[in-house]
């Protein structure tokens, strides 16, 4: 493999990642090739010595990953930090998908509830004082306004834990990464 | 895999190695690639993924240095965090190859 070679497998599995990102990591191969060649190396030899772009990218990415769910919260990146460890095979699939489902499975169904809660709040708030309810209209709309004030209070709550399992999987996720990482064209 | 124990083992200290390495001197990515790949045969594709994860970790900061031919290098040193924590993983290091020599020592 030539470096106009090395550098497009390269690139075209860094895509996606920021566009001075990309720049940078390029340059910092670029000069990588640059400074074998004043050493006397040829292009095939530098790229055998360097490794797999593929692999390369990938670990580039899962490092970009992590760094971008540890500066902001977010689903999307989330995700992202995800995916990019799954590439990676940093995560032990077989191991914590089931775990991950059960998890992300009550938290939906937690959410689900939330929504009901909500919707069911908002329902007797609006229409509970029309239907001549035990207590009185003002008892019904009292209960109403209470429902979507759990509801909207355990939507915080649950927020919360979401976050809370996305930075437990992360720190997972990088125990194992910190050792797998150093090794790849040794692999 | 006989390969085994010895890959664990670089993985281990890789980081630890580019640390003193930048103690000593800055440097630049191929310099420190180099010297890793001589000394303990690392995979030189290795230090970049190494290198970007130490700067976003706070242990290395970079700077340019005009180079007479081609693009201005990047250089590498250490941050007082770097320094920090290779003073720390120096400790640990060398108390864990004293204990592992006294034993794989008497074993012998």
């Amino acid at each position: 493999m030539n470096r106009a070679e090395f550098i497009t497998r390269l690139r075209r599995g860094l895509a996606g990642l920021p566009v001075t990102t990309i720049a940078d990591i390029v340059a910092d191969h670029e000069a990588h090739f640059a400074d074998a060649q004043a050493a006397g190396r040829s292009e095939a030899e530098t790229a055998a010595a360097l490794g797999d772009p593929d692999r390369l990218a990938r670990e580039l990415r899962a490092e970009n990953g992590l760094k971008q769910w540890e500066e902001k919260k977010n689903p999307s990146n989330a995700l992202a930090a995800v995916l990019a460890l799954l590439g990676l095979g940093a995560l032990d699939v077989m191991f914590l998908l089931p775990l991950l489902m059960g998890v992300l499975g009550v938290l939906f169904g937690m959410l689900v509830a939330v929504v009901t809660i909500f919707i069911a709040g908002g329902f007797v708030f609006a229409a509970g004082p029309l239907t001549g309810p035990p207590g009185g209209p003002l008892t019904a709309f009292l209960a109403g306004l209470g429902m979507m004030g759990v509801a909207t209070c355990l939507g915080a709550l649950l927020t919360l834990a979401t976050v809370g399992v996305f930075n437990a999987v992360v720190w997972y996720a990088r125990l194992h990464f910190r050792l797998l990482k150093p090794a790849m064209d040794q692999a | 895999m006989p390969e085994t124990i010895e890959i664990q083992l670089k993985k281990g200290v890789l980081a630890l190695c580019v640390l003193a390495l930048l103690s000593h001197a800055d440097s630049y990515a191929y310099e420190i690639a180099s010297r890793l790949t001589r000394d303990i045969d690392m995979g030189e594709g290795t230090i970049y993924p190494l290198m970007r994860r130490m700067q976003s970790d706070g242990l290395v900061e970079t700077y340019l240095v005009e180079s007479q031919s081609g693009p201005p290098r990047k250089y590498y040193r250490l941050t007082t965090a770097g320094r920090q924590s290779l003073e720390q993983q120096k400790a640990e290091w060398s108390a864990f190859s004293r204990a592992v020599n006294d034993i794989v020592g008497a074993a012998a």
